[in-house]
């Protein structure tokens, strides 16, 4: 292993530029820019390059913080949890203590810090591994955060000047967070490669026991690196609310292992020892221009998660490569290298092992589309060019919920009809922050109609409103945003008709009394949050002797819905009703509850008629309420054809095989939620 | 005796605590139906973390567990769809399984790129590959013999129950009396060692990512016979719930240390408190935070006995 400590012989300049091995990763990107530079559009522009730059500032912040840590042979998983911590701590302070910005930024940033000791404490005074502490402290501070704001709570509301911190602009160009990016990137690269304390951090991680002997303090050495990790994470924090605009408990979630690759990817070494903060900014970019460039190409998201493993795996395995070729140490792992055309041999083999395995899954999935009547209208439909056709942009809360992908349904339906291209696109969980980042693709790409299904209003409000100022016309469906942000709000349902559909029909059930449970999505959900708000206010004013004996939240898993539902089953046996409102999880309830052999237990949800059939003819199920999520989507993608030609009437518009639809002020009414049951469910296919 | 297995002491007497604490509170915790139901959720994880421990011992790390546990699930659907019986196509998810494992460990064990950057790789790019392809929907019309694997529903839970108990005890017993459970613990301590005692380090390296895979699939089968549809998320997270009951059952993150029964320990533990906190009548809200403050307590228990204890070993601080 080499790095830069080996001073006194003459080294080549790619050594002295790419100490250890970036011009891999610095071919890598430059590859993936030359490419999105032909395929996508305006990818190759400046605002697009501080567009990419702009949505990297929180993630490169951990990285960041991670790379030196790494170098000493440990790992932070707790950062993206610190980042929620601090975001809930800084709303509250802010909005119900009071306090003014700044002084509540501190306070954050000082929670950070403490939380960054703890798990230094734990760390080095107890000598734990640091992968085990901080895997505890991950589910400590998130769970901390979830405590305090009951998962629900989303602060927003933030003054402008303070918002400026992560949506303004620098003399109209330059990102102002891109500032804070520079400094740490500053600040971590004299750490590292230009003190005295950067050296030592090598020394650690090529032996801990070695470098004491050499007296260097490893454990403050090591401490501090977590300290300030914590700090880190919460400066991220508060550019992150300053960014969305909302302090929320899930705020960067998953973002730990996000950076975790982006660190990795740059050549920092998982045993330590060897890391660059050059190289980790390279892997961050890499990362995200992929992203970036897929989106402006238009291309499956999928895309991104299989090239970034693959540019993962050929980089450090270039980068492995080479350093092979070159040590002359003669350790006895050295002794036995394989010869190259061996190791030749054995590339094809792994490669042709993945092959198979992509191969198999394909040929897998294909022999089951056409009877589950997945669309097969992927990457042939959405790689056309869009030539003069207008293109309709939409996006689902989540695109791996079965809900919106019988919305999908819908909506290739009515692009067909309309003539208008349809690009699919979203986050794969529920994801204020990334939500944001497609719209903005879809801006710098340059779209006719953009439809969201909003997971946080005042966040995407914003971006909206830009992409209104560009021309572009603005549909929001499912979710509304704000109201001078969209054109047209496709109306399925208010949350409160769904909350009170739903405890009148819980009610009917029960005879109007007796203790039911709820099942929910994520805790953090912000569509059921306001459908349990309204129906505790439903079940408060009408029907005062039912109780709620327990809340359980299911995570949108399936087999996580059952096990609560199981829970629940013996911890409340007075539970004659559940009512499970998170479409994947109703069939966990109601597994959970025919295996219990419970046929004095209703079940009622909100869920998809296939998903729930075989339930409801079993009698387990006896009521879906839901709205033709087919029409749904259909009539959003309508609308915004319409829109985009100018031919929305005042108090209705002509959609199709939907005729007539009515026009409430700014609100397409798609009509009044549904109620399945045994008599119905067989009439409708979604 | 009490040096050698400080974690597994601090862990019985952590779970010894909330059993106490439910057995005044809330007996009905104790329920044959509930024990039975605890046991039929952890079962995936459990039997994921038998994997695990041979990965994690031999000094490496395996994240892309639950990427591949969906994809397994996925597949067991669609061979029993293709008309194979029930057993025959979760003899093929465990095939699926042991074929993504063995690309994870010839990456690892010939190419040597460290384990947690080919699994990461894995594991980004094979969800993402299922999300693809599967465009996210589930398997549905299974044929009717599918669920229970055609048997019924009691006997089903006692044949996956027994599967389990048998690989355990299995394995546990095989980690210490078979060559080829010793090599493990061989490799994992030192390999430059390993190899010159006549044993080859990479073979067992990519052994145990393949035996992890069909594992792996072998999990994702158990769980999928107890329901009508699969779905094609499963496992989210469940990489995370394996390594921290491993790890907390106080197997060495960098190898060559640790038991079956202490990850048996683990699991139990972990598969514990949730439960245990929904009978006691704690908020969901609160309940992630008293989890990850209980997995702390019980990895800084021993660790707090161990310094009062000797002085510390500065060496063992910083595993790689």
């Amino acid at each position: 292993m080499r790095t830069s400590l080996a001073l006194n012989q003459r080294r080549p300049w790619r050594e002295i530029c790419f100490p250890n091995g970036e011009w891999v990763l610095a071919l890598a990107l430059a590859v993936e820019i030359a490419i999105f530079a032909r395929i996508g559009e305006n990818f190759f522009t400046l605002s697009n390059f501080f567009e990419v730059v702009r949505l990297s500032v929180e993630l490169g912040l951990l990285a960041l913080a991670m790379t030196p840590i790494m170098i000493t042979g440990g790992i932070d998983l707790s950062v993206g949890s610190i980042m929620g911590l601090s975001a809930v701590v800084f709303g509250v302070l802010w909005r119900d203590g009071g306090w003014p910005i700044a002084a509540a930024a501190g306070a954050a940033l000082l929670l950070g810090c403490l939380a960054g000791l703890l798990n230094a404490v734990l760390i080095t005074k107890l000598n734990l591994p640091p992968l085990i502490v901080t895997l505890g402290s991950l589910s400590l501070f998130r769970g901390i955060a979830e405590g305090i704001t009951k998962g629900a709570e989303n602060y927003s509301g933030f003054p402008a000047g303070f918002l400026r911190l992560g949506q303004g602009y620098i003399g109209g160009v330059v990102p102002v967070q891109f500032s804070f990016l520079l400094a740490a990137i500053g600040a971590y690269w004299v750490l590292l490669h230009r003190s005295a304390i950067g050296r030592t951090l090598y020394a650690v991680g090529f032996s801990p026991g070695g470098a004491r002997y050499a007296g260097i303090p490893v454990q403050r050495r090591v401490a501090l690196l977590y300290f300030l990790s914590g700090a880190v994470a919460s400066v991220a924090a508060v550019i992150y609310v300053a960014h969305l605009g909302q302090a929320k408990s899930d705020a960067g979630t998953g973002y730990e292992l996000a950076a975790i690759t982006a660190v990795v990817l740059g050549g920092t070494s998982v045993f330590g020892g060897r890391g660059t903060v050059w190289g980790t900014v390279l892997g961050l970019f890499a990362i995200s221009v992929l992203q970036n460039g897929l989106r402006l190409a238009a291309l499956p998201s999928e895309m991104t998660g299989v090239l970034t493993g693959v540019v993962l795996v050929l980089t450090i395995g270039l980068g492995r490569l080479r350093g092979r070729a070159r040590s002359n140490q003669a350790t006895i792992d050295e002794a036995d290298a394989m010869k190259n055309s061996q190791l030749a041999i054995l590339c094809c083999a792994v490669v042709g092992g993945s092959l198979i395995v992509a191969g198999t899954n394909i040929w897998l999935v294909r022999s089951l589309r056409p009877a589950d009547g997945v669309l097969a209208t992927t990457a042939a439909r959405t790689l056309a060019k869009p030539g003069k056709r207008p293109v309709v942009a939409m996006m689902p809360k989540s695109k791996g919920d079965p809900y919106f992908i019988s919305c999908r349904a819908g909506a290739e339906e009515a692009a067909k009809e309309a003539g208008v291209d349809l690009i699919w696109d979203g986050p794969t969980g529920l994801d204020a922050a990334k939500q944001n980042e497609v719209v903005e693709g879809w801006i710098t790409r340059g779209v006719d109609a953009i439809a969201v299904s909003v997971e946080n209003s005042a966040g995407i409000s914003t971006v909206l409103r830009k992409a209104r100022a560009r021309g572009i016309k603005v549909v929001t469906w499912d979710a509304d945003a704000a109201p001078d942000a969209r054109d047209y709000f496709i109306n399925q349902a208010t949350p409160e008709g769904i909350g009170f559909t739903l405890v009148d029909e819980g009610a009917r059930l029960l005879g109007g009394k007796g203790e039911f449970a709820i099942i929910t999505g994520p805790l953090s959900a912000a569509n059921q949050n306001a459908w349990m708000e309204f129906m505790h206010q439903r079940v408060a004013a009408q029907y005062p002797e039912m109780k709620l004996a327990a809340m359980r939240p299911s995570d949108d898993d399936r087999d996580k819905a059952f096990a609560e539902t199981q829970t629940i089953l013996k911890v409340y046996p007075k539970v004659k009703l559940i009512v499970t409102i998170s479409a994947p999880a109703v069939p966990g309830s109601a597994e959970a509850v025919q295996q219990a052999g419970r046929k004095d237990v209703f079940v009622i949800g909100l869920s998809l008629p296939n998903l729930c059939k075989r339930y409801v003819h079993d009698g387990v199920v006896q009521a879906v309420v839901l709205w033709n999520t087919k029409d749904l989507g259909y009539l959003t993608v309508y609308t915004a054809a319409l829109l985009v030609e100018g031919r929305t009437g005042k108090d209705s518009l002509q959609a199709g095989r939907l005729g007539t639809v009515e026009v409430r002020g700014s609100q397409v009414i798609l009509g009044k939620p549904f109620i399945f049951n045994k008599g119905n469910i067989d009439q409708y296919d979604f | 005796m009490l040096q050698r297995h400080r974690r597994e002491i601090s862990l019985i007497v952590s779970i010894l605590a909330i059993v106490a604490v439910l057995a005044v509170v809330a007996p009905g915790f104790f329920t044959f139906a509930n024990q039975r139901d605890l046991m039929l959720a952890n079962m995936p994880v459990l039997i994921v973390a038998l994997g695990m421990v041979l990965v994690i011992l031999t000094g490496q790390i395996d994240i892309s567990v639950g990427s591949q546990f969906a994809i397994c699930s996925v597949a067991t659907g669609v061979f029993a769809r293709m008309g194979l019986p029930t057993p025959l196509a979760g003899v093929g998810a465990c095939l699926v399984g042991a074929l993504m494992g063995s690309v994870n460990g010839a990456l690892v064990a010939w190419v040597r790129i460290p384990s947690i950057v080919v699994t990461l790789a894995t594991m980004v790019a094979l969800r993402d590959g299922l999300r693809w392809v599967t465009q996210g929907a589930w398997v549905q019309d299974l044929p009717p013999g599918f669920q229970w694997f055609g048997q019924s529903q009691a006997a089903s839970e006692v044949i996956t129950a027994g599967c389990a108990a048998v690989l355990a005890v299995g394995m546990n017993w095989g980690l210490r009396n078979l060559a080829a459970g010793r090599v493990v613990y061989a490799t994992g301590s030192s390999p430059n060692a390993a190899r010159l005692a006549g044993i080859n380090p990479r073979l067992v390296v990519f052994a145990v990512f393949v035996l992890t895979g069909a594992l792996t699939g072998f999990a994702a089968v158990c769980n999928a016979v107890r329901f009508l549809q699969i779905p094609s998320n499963a496992g989210i997270g469940l990489e995370l719930k394996v390594i921290a009951a491993v790890v907390v059952g106080g197997v060495a993150i960098s190898g060559g240390r640790g038991t079956i029964a202490g990850t048996l320990l683990g699991v139990l533990l972990l598969g514990v408190i949730g439960p245990a906190l929904t009978f006691l009548g704690f908020s969901a809200y609160w309940e992630r935070a008293i989890e990850g403050g209980i997995i702390l307590a019980a990895v800084s228990m021993d660790a707090v006995r161990v310094r009062s204890g000797k002085h510390a070993d500065i060496v063992s601080a910083q595993p790689a």
